[in-house]
């Protein structure tokens, strides 16, 4: 039974791994670009509708440059250049 | 000495002549310590992304500086008493040359 069990289990892990998807490269280390806080319609591209980050493995931002990004989208979200919420979307 | 930039939000019932006095009066500060005003650009009224204190809208002003810590708390001081000034940001400037490389990409667009 426990053998069994860890089977389905190890066939799920392989079916998680089999759906990654190619890594996308960093666009930040690719063409170095500069990330401001000031520059609100770039950072805009970089939160969900809801005003929410997206996440690295949706951008494909590496580990690095994901840190300056939430930086300067949380300094942004502090002089109310970006939304911490945004509420009504549609 | 170390360079610094700071953007505050003013109340938006001011009209441009005070908003221009108010830019003056800050530089001051930062001349009256030994610090030195890199650039102030107005970035005129904006809308802002969340309403603070029922505000919906202010007048951005940007301005970088040079100088020492003192005039980092004082500025915070007298942004924090200041009723105009409705959101302020001090911060340590980032890239040495940030003028030339965030405003390249953006006016190619």
């Amino acid at each position: 039974m426990n053998d069994k069990r860890n089977d389905r289990k190890n066939d799920k892990k392989k079916k998680k791994e089999k759906r990654l998807l190619p890594t996308k490269p960093c666009r930040f280390c690719m063409d170095d670009l500069p990330i401001d806080y000031k520059d609100q319609s770039f950072l805009s591209r970089f939160i969900t509708e809801r005003g929410k980050m997206t996440p690295r493995r949706i951008t494909g931002t590496c580990a690095w440059h994901q840190r300056f990004l939430a930086r300067a989208i949380k300094r942004a979200r502090a002089i109310a250049l970006l939304p911490y919420v945004r509420e009504y979307f549609r | 000495m170390r360079a610094y930039e700071c953007i505050y939000i003013l109340n938006p019932s001011l009209d441009e002549q005070a908003v221009k006095e108010k830019a003056v009066k800050y530089g001051e500060i930062v001349t009256a310590r030994q610090g030195q005003v890199t650039s102030v650009d107005q970035w005129g009224k904006r809308r802002l992304a969340y309403p603070i204190n029922k505000v919906f809208e202010g007048y951005y002003t940007f301005m970088r500086f040079t100088g020492d810590v003192e005039i980092l708390k004082e500025l915070g001081r007298v942004f924090r008493f200041d009723e105009a000034v409705v959101r302020h940001l001090i911060c340590v400037e980032e890239r040495p040359k940030p003028v030339e490389a965030a405003k390249s990409p953006a006016e190619g667009k």
